[in-house]
């Protein structure tokens, strides 16, 4: 009851009286909030002693002297090599392309997440033409661009490209293996069922692997295509196992009322899946789901493994040659960074989205 | 051109090894009011949900509007296109506004156009008496407020047969009459309606029959005044007394 009454803040109270009343409630409070904040204000000082005071932030001479026997940080190795975390070892001059190509990917991604263009006629020409703009700036070989193959691609564009694309195939699979599984039919029922605790139970490097360096040999020659493609298509997979489940699960949250009265008023099968079912159970399965873009993004560093250079990777490149390999620190919070604005931009994306739907739920 | 709109013979029904309906028949013919009642898991539910095919028969046929509904009905969606129902729970689609959900099958179903659907929607919002609540979403009304909507909902597919599973059994009681008096509405117009109620006042003023089932069968069926008046089985009687006395 005394707890109560201490942690009960009166609307207009000032700041001095909340924070009294937060942080200095008692004897103890007091001295637990003095240690922390006196180690809080220690920590943020010596990081910003190393970070920003004493850092070293650019190398005219393209070396690694400027860091010598410095005591902060040394972000000139960003300065000297952003373009290979960037690029990875895509052809200097040609860079531009892979800059725009980028941009690209990066603008239909944010395109999609507006409401408007929430429609498949929509959705569909907006990544075909996405897709078709970044694969002529980054393959070239028309319009008097020079051909770089995508064994060349790599950095922050290739780690960009693999996601959208992998989550662009993944999603409408894992819409028709969730569809499937709750097929009336036993036997494509239950194969589905397989096929997607089969996919979940292997780990994706081995899938990746598979991908990339055993369906060679096995699939007929007209069907191998480019790495690339192969390894897109695995991840794909691996992404859309995850996914159907959890569609899945939005969709058997639903009550059966809603089926039915869709099957009543005399709406097909596609109308009801399209117009009843699905609308809910993403909006069911929407946290989850958030939480698998946010995963399948970080795991996109894993096919390094099949010798792509996605950004993590070229991030390593950057300090692995000798000169700078006291940077390694550096090159890493500055990739963390890259990935931080994603996934970050990611999941305020998802908190946006909760708050807009459910506008109309009870 | 028989005048029936629905008519059954010899139906039964199992769930599993479980037998739901035993031999139903039964004939309602185009402009008729039947109730159905009996006690719970008499199987009324089960008879009406036949009708649309929310469940399927194992013997027997059901024929709707001329068509036999067996495994060969090619088109099932066309046959529940005609055949509207109203759920005990009214099941609105949360995710649309009232109006949506009313013009939701028309432009997909019947492929009318946006601004026809919704303005023959409004006109049933306002038969059902909730114009003014066409822009807001399920969630936001009451429940007497949503079984209207259901109605309107399945009045704009301008159904042939109306059918209605306790429509009012889930409201508070306060909101019962509104929605009856809806349905008297509809019944004084000559929709063909079957009533799974236990809405007894409603029975005596629009049923053409009453229909008693228990156990999977059709007891007793009578027209109002009979049915009422003078049960002959005892199984009815028995009911009637129960339902009655409260
Ligand atoms: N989906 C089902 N599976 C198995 N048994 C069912 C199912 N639906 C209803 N039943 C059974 O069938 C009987 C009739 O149910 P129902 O038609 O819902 O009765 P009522 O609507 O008259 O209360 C009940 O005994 C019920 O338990
Ligand atoms: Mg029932």
């Amino acid at each position: 009851m005394t707890d109560q009454i201490a942690v009960f803040i009166p609307p207009h109270s000032n700041i001095a009286q909340r924070l009294r009343k937060r942080f200095f409630s008692s004897a103890m409070n007091s001295v637990i909030t003095i240690i922390v904040g006196l180690f809080l204000a220690w920590a943020v000082w010596n990081v910003f002693n190393w970070a920003i005071l004493n850092a070293v932030w650019a190398s005219p001479d393209g070396t690694s002297k400027v860091c010598h026997g410095i005591e902060g940080a040394c972000w000139a190795v960003i300065d000297v090599r952003w373009r290979l975390i960037i690029f990875g070892l895509f052809p200097f001059e040609e860079q531009w392309r892979s800059t725009f190509a980028c941009i690209v990917i990066v603008m239909v991604a944010i395109m999609s997440c507006v409401p408007f263009f929430w429609k498949p006629m929509r959705l569909g020409p907006l990544w075909v033409v996405g897709f078709a703009i970044f694969y002529t700036l980054m393959a070239g070989g028309v319009f008097g661009l020079s051909y770089v193959g995508p064994a060349d691609w790599g950095g922050l564009t290739l780690t960009v490209f693999v996601y959208a694309a992998g989550v662009l195939i993944g999603m409408p699979t894992a819409i028709a293996l969730a569809l499937l599984r709750r097929s009336e039919l036993p036997v494509i029922a239950k194969t589905t069922g397989a096929i997607i605790d089969a996919v979940r139970s292997l780990p994706l490097v081995s899938i990746l692997f598979t991908a990339a360096l055993i369906l060679p040999f096995v699939l007929p020659g007209f069907l191998v295509g480019d790495k690339i493609w192969r390894v897109i298509i695995g991840f794909a997979l691996f992404f859309a196992a995850y996914q159907a489940e959890i569609i899945r699960s939005g969709i058997q949250a639903l009550p059966s009322g809603q089926e039915e009265a869709a099957k009543a008023l005399g709406l097909t099968y596609w109308q009801r899946i399209n117009r009843i079912i699905l609308p809910q159970a993403f909006r069911n399965a929407l946290p989850p789901t958030i939480n698998q873009f946010v995963i399948t993004f970080k795991e996109t560093s894993l096919i390094v493994i099949i010798g792509f250079f996605e950004v993590l990777a070229s991030g390593n490149a950057a300090f692995g040659s000798g000169e700078w390999s006291h940077a390694w620190v550096e090159v890493y919070c500055f990739v963390a960074m890259i990935y931080f604005v994603f996934v970050f931009s990611l999941s305020r994306y998802g908190a946006y989205l909760e708050r807009h739907l459910r506008v109309g739920q009870h | 051109m028989s005048n029936a709109a629905v008519t059954i013979s010899g139906m039964n029904k199992y769930y599993g090894s479980f037998h739901a309906l035993k031999n139903i028949n039964l004939t309602v013919q185009k402009g008729e009011r039947i109730v159905i009642c009996g006690p719970s898991g008499s199987g009324k539910s089960t008879l009406i949900r036949c009708i649309n095919k929310l469940e399927e028969h194992q013997q027997g046929s059901i024929n709707v509007l001329g068509t036999e509904l067996d495994d060969n009905v090619g088109n099932i969606d066309q046959i529940r296109r005609e055949v509207g129902m109203v759920f005990q729970h009214f099941n609105l689609f949360p995710h649309l506004t009232v109006l949506e959900n009313c013009t939701l099958s028309p432009m997909l179903a019947r492929k009318m156009p946006q601004d026809e659907a919704e303005n023959m929607a409004m006109t049933y919002l306002e038969r059902v008496r909730i114009p003014e609540q066409a822009e807001k979403f399920p969630g936001e009304l009451s429940g007497g407020q949503q079984q209207r909507v259901a109605i309107a909902r399945a009045l704009c597919m301008k159904p042939e047969v109306l059918l209605f599973d306790e429509p009012t059994s889930a409201l508070d009681p306060e909101m019962i009459s509104e929605v009856l008096e809806v349905m008297v509405s509809l019944a004084k117009d000559g929709m063909t309606m079957l009533c799974v109620t236990h809405e007894m006042g409603f029975a005596r003023q629009v049923a053409d029959r009453v229909i008693f089932m228990d156990q999977g069968e059709i007891v007793e069926q009578a027209a109002p005044e009979e049915f009422f008046g003078a049960p002959k089985n005892e199984r009815t009687q028995n009911f009637l007394n129960q339902i009655l006395s409260h």
